[in-house]
């Protein structure tokens, strides 16, 4: 609960969370500098999740469990750190805990064939095609390489900022991305053989 | 030299490396073809990961994610925003006409008046987890051009007809109610003096910043089709560099704080003279 914020006289910088009894939903109020970060970064943070879980439905779950979470810990948000940092560790925290909880790591891949809509031309198709295996081939992967891949390769972040993420060292996100890219590379691209997919189980 | 390992190869495309390193890498891969195939089909993975992703930043956000950022749940309900709703600057739009829209006008006021615009995703600079500007500019422009060879080949390979992927129709005409628009007093580079005829744009999200694309093609199949990526950055000014990601080859240069690809599979003298045209066309504007 966000001490500081409970006292902010501003209606303005504070919103109340829940519904209009603060008895009945349990009062929490949320200063809006923070939920507009956090709102700036749902679309990133969609993408990161879409990339874990590889299914659309479960990633906006994943999303909106983050959201819910980093609003009862908004004080544990050290200002002058990154949002998007904070925000991304918690969604993956909760994926993982997830993952070991249910012991699901994949789902069928109806939703992106879904996504191939029957009107388009075929060329479209063949690209949609090419980028859902990609998709496919990344859920092949273990899931710490999944995750260091989608927060370097995709989403732009420096190898320290992975590793602050995921709260390994910076050696060991470079060995993970290694093994991942040519893990991947080999899946799509027909690249180097099968002594790279037993490593990118390990 | 002893082949790079792949940690090594890896973080040279993620320009995660000392300049000398990078440098001992880069002579590693011009001295052996089969590690410079190598590193360029991982390098094109990389690309390719970007791209299946990136359409997911142009999904709008649902309300249920909009309303629990905000701490509006209610239980399982999820809460409705009302029309009149003010909404801040950094709040991305539900639909994705307002999505598109931003990086439009933020690409192209940029263009035009040479303003620091930005966007929020480019300029959210929150600290913390270190941020080494340095570091990250050679990260984001290698990644960046990986993006931009990348939808060269997307937009290729859909073709012209395929008005799917165009966001702005060369004709303002045929934009149907739903495409956007380049602004009247936008100056569209003229590149027809290369025999380019210019097809429309598409607006992108290349590395969380906005970019327009502008796609021209020609009847000369051995020059192909050319795209022009253009994107504001902080980088520092940058002379044109030649840069090749298969067989895609782009010209990247920054400038007054924009930056700026001509790509294509032509070759890069013909880029180049690409290159030279724009540049003069730009600053004259």
């Amino acid at each position: 609960m966000p001490q500081g914020n409970k006292a902010n006289p501003d209606p303005l910088s504070v919103r109340q969370a829940g519904s209009s009894d603060p008895a009945a939903s349990g009062f929490r109020p949320v200063s809006a500098r923070f939920s507009d970060q956090l709102v700036a970064v749902l679309p990133r943070l969609r993408r990161f999740a879409r990339g874990l879980t590889g299914s659309a439905v479960e990633a906006d779950d994943l999303v909106q469990a983050a959201c819910e979470r980093a609003l009862t810990r908004e004080h544990q948000f050290q200002e002058g750190t990154r949002f998007d940092s904070w925000m991304f560790r918690i969604v993956q925290t909760i994926w993982i805990d997830q993952i070991r909880a249910r012991d699901v790591r994949k789902e069928e891949p109806e939703t992106e064939a879904e996504r191939i809509g029957s009107d388009e031309s075929v060329r479209r198709v063949e690209a949609r095609l090419a980028l859902v295996e990609v998709r496919l081939a990344l859920k092949e992967l273990p899931p710490e390489q999944r995750a260091a891949l989608l927060l370097v390769t995709v989403d732009g972040l420096s190898y320290k900022e992975a590793a602050a993420v995921a709260e390994v060292p910076v050696g060991t996100i470079m060995s993970r991305l290694a093994r991942a890219r040519v893990a991947l590379q080999a899946k799509v691209g027909g690249g180097r053989g099968s002594k790279n997919d037993a490593e990118a189980k390990r | 030299m002893q082949k790079p390992s792949d940690e090594v190869l890896i973080a040279y495309l993620d320009g995660e490396l000392d300049a000398e390193r990078a440098d001992e890498v880069a002579a590693a891969i011009a001295s052996d073809p089969t590690l410079a195939r190598e590193v360029q089909a991982l390098g094109e993975t990389g690309a390719a990961l970007r791209a299946a992703f990136d359409d997911v930043l142009h999904e709008p956000v649902p309300d249920r994610l909009l309303a629990a950022a905000r701490g509006e749940l209610d239980g399982e309900k999820v809460v409705k925003f009302p029309d009149s709703r003010k909404r801040s600057a950094t709040q991305p739009a539900a639909g994705w006409q307002h999505w598109a829209a931003l990086p439009v006008a933020a690409s192209v006021a940029c263009l035009i008046f040479g303003g620091g615009v930005g966007y929020f995703v480019a300029t959210q600079s929150p600290i913390g987890v270190a941020v080494q500007p340095q570091e990250q500019a050679v990260a984001a422009s290698s990644n960046w051009l990986d993006n931009v060879a990348g939808y060269h080949k997307m937009l290729v390979n859909a073709g012209p007809n395929d008005t799917a992927l165009v966001d702005i129709p060369a004709d303002p005409q045929s934009a149907g109610g739903h495409k956007l628009a380049l602004p009247q007093d936008f100056h569209l580079p003229d590149l027809k003096p290369w025999g380019l005829a210019y097809q429309g744009g598409r607006v992108l999200f290349i590395e969380g910043r906005p970019a327009t694309q502008l796609f021209y093609t020609t009847d000369n199949k051995a020059l192909g089709p050319v795209t022009v990526v253009v994107a504001s950055t902080s980088l520092p000014d940058k002379a044109p560099k030649p840069e090749q990601r298969g067989d895609i080859n782009m010209l990247w240069w920054c400038h007054h704080g924009h930056e700026y690809a001509v790509v294509g599979t032509a070759n890069l003298g013909y880029l180049w003279n690409i290159h030279n045209d724009l540049a003069w066309q730009l600053d004259a504007i």
